[in-house]
């Protein structure tokens, strides 16, 4: 028996419940050298903003106790060379692709997601409201109900792609940005995005990077992440998409259980390559070995 | 798909002074493709401590035999690991990976600086010249380190018969002083000449600025090998770039290997 593991988010079909998740995987052509990225239920892009961004100054990451930090600063090609020069590669493929949308400004989200709009191998897109590293925007616009409502609700009326929320934990309650954002229309929530960490140097009593804090990332903050899916998946509606430190196939179960109908795989790339398909093996062998027809039986199905 | 998660075999680990470790590995596939200033990004451990894979430059090659070796100082917990490690561990390991020197033309010289443990991809890159019957007398290099004790591989290098300008800081041995001192003299003074000459160094940050700044003085053919952390080592994560004239470039994918004139280092 081959188990079904594919899930639906808006009207889109995917094969599989693994993404890889934003800023972790480039536009899918470096992990192309590695692995059939058409094995993968889906690849969300570098965060994509208006014009191109060069980033924050390094040093850029640092490596933490079980995790890493990192304060990229968005840096990205922008929406007009997205398009252009890292789109054709993404079209090519069988996989689903889900453009990740910065911006600093509800303007700047709505212009990026309308040039976005109607182009070929795009499949949704995911809207990056919970960026910790950039001064404007990103987190402001998650942080709080009323903007993260605000902020949907202008890229829900500006585009027909289903859209998935992206949310922070760094936040005073997940739960009531989450309904927020499904009540202006999105299609599914992606949690959770980094928590604002910071490191030292002691020798130079300097921080470790150059931006001061970061973002956390890696299995440091995979309980963190658990909590937050679980809390959310018992409040909201539509689909919720967890991340945060998953590295194996048990780790992506556990967030299944708790509420997840699709997982992301973000630090666990840099740590082997192969973390996502691997995951992609490793669910297909578990629901034959208890003899479940349909992964998506099991999303929610934790004992309390 | 042209790349593939390794698994080396570690062959030996040598002690070659203190903190100083050089492993042999195994593995077909990167000992077939390398070239000088390429890196392998390693996992030194299955666990979470530490989570990130590690680059190290390729030392050394052995084609024949499918060899290749890896040179490193232990500085923290993952190189500890690594120097624990026993013949006969699998290694998992990326690579080659990054861009490569560009290498002289026969009838050009070669001069290389090595500051420290940036001697690993330029050692290397010498005995590549000289399997392709570069003449040794056409390579010279300056080499600097802290103290006599840390003069690694010295008889090894002299063995070779190229060139050898030493360096300590504490004057132990050699010129007393920094290497890119010694350089500057060197060049000042027309002893070394830029032109039909290309360039090569590898070192900590500091040394590397002012390589970089003689190199644009003296209008050199010069290419640095930069290190920095690498999150994913295959240019996915624009984590560990570095600032040059035309804005920033990832160290894993557009580098190691840059040219001097073009890196803004600080």
């Amino acid at each position: 028996m081959i188990p079904n593991l594919s899930v639906k988010i808006g009207k889109v079909k995917f094969s599989n419940p693994v993404l890889v998740a934003s800023g972790t995987f480039g536009y899918g052509e470096e992990y192309g050298a590695f692995f059939d990225l058409n094995k993968l239920g889906g690849i969300i892009t570098k965060s994509i903003t208006l014009n191109p961004r060069e980033g924050h100054l390094p040093p850029r990451t640092c490596e933490t106790p079980s995790g890493m930090l990192n304060a990229i600063g968005l840096a990205n090609v922008g929406v007009k060379r997205f398009i252009r020069e890292k789109l054709p590669f993404l079209r090519n493929l069988k996989t689903k692709v889900i453009v990740n949308v910065a911006g600093s400004s509800i303007d700047e989200y709505v212009e990026v997601v309308r040039r976005l709009e109607g182009k070929k191998g795009i499949d949704l897109l995911e809207i990056n409201i919970s960026c910790p590293n950039v001064k404007q925007g990103g987190i402001t616009f998650g942080s709080d109900p009323k903007c993260a409502y605000d902020c949907i609700k202008a890229v829900r009326d500006n585009t027909t792609y289903p859209i998935i929320a992206k949310l922070s934990p760094n936040v005073a309650d997940i739960v009531e940005i989450a309904l927020a954002v499904e009540e202006a229309g999105a299609d599914a929530v992606s949690l959770i995005n980094t928590l604002v960490g910071m490191a030292i140097d002691l020798e130079k009593r300097k921080p470790r990077l150059s931006n001061i804090t970061g973002g956390l990332s890696g299995p440091a903050i995979k309980p963190v992440a658990l909590a937050m899916v679980w809390k959310t998946a018992q409040k909201v509606k539509v689909p919720v998409i967890g991340l945060g430190g998953i590295m194996n196939t048990q780790d992506a179960l556990e967030f299944i259980l708790a509420g997840a109908s699709m997982i992301q795989v973000g630090t666990g790339n840099f740590v082997d390559p192969e973390c996502s398909i691997k995951i992609v093996e490793g669910l297909k062998e578990y629901c034959q070995e208890k003899r479940l027809k349909r992964i998506g039986d099991l999303v929610g199905k934790l004992k309390v | 798909m042209n790349q593939r998660k390794e698994e080396g075999l570690l062959l030996s680990v040598e002690n070659l002074g203190e903190r100083l470790f050089r492993l042999k590995i195994h593995s077909p596939s990167v000992s077939k493709k390398a070239l000088p200033g390429n890196f392998c990004h390693l996992r030194v451990n299955e666990s979470y401590s530490p989570l990130l894979r590690r680059a190290f430059s390729i030392h050394q090659v052995e084609k024949e035999k499918n060899n290749f070796e890896l040179l490193f100082k232990v500085v923290g917990p993952g190189t500890q690991i690594l120097s624990e490690k026993k013949p006969g561990e699998k290694i998992d390991l990326l690579g080659p990976l990054g861009n490569s020197f560009s290498l002289p033309a026969k009838d050009e010289n070669a001069v290389l600086l090595a500051g420290g443990m940036g001697i690993a991809p330029l050692f290397y890159l010498i005995n590549s010249l000289l399997t392709k019957k570069f003449n040794p007398e056409k390579i010279t290099l300056f080499f600097g380190v802290k103290g006599k004790d840390e003069c690694l591989l010295i008889n090894e290098i002299v063995s070779t018969g190229i060139r050898l300008h030493l360096a300590t800081e504490d004057g132990s041995s050699g010129y007393k002083g920094m290497i890119t001192e010694l350089f500057f003299q060197e060049l000042q003074s027309r002893r070394i000449k830029a032109k039909r000459t290309k360039f090569f160094a590898c070192g900590p940050n500091p040394m590397l600025k002012k390589v970089s700044e003689i190199s644009r003085k003296f209008k050199l053919d010069c290419q640095i090998c930069l290190e920095n952390h690498m999150p994913c080592g295959i240019g996915a994560c624009m984590g560990c770039v570095v600032k040059t004239s035309e804005g920033y470039k990832r160290v894993c994918k557009d580098g190691p290997v840059f040219d001097a004139r073009e890196v803004i280092l600080d």
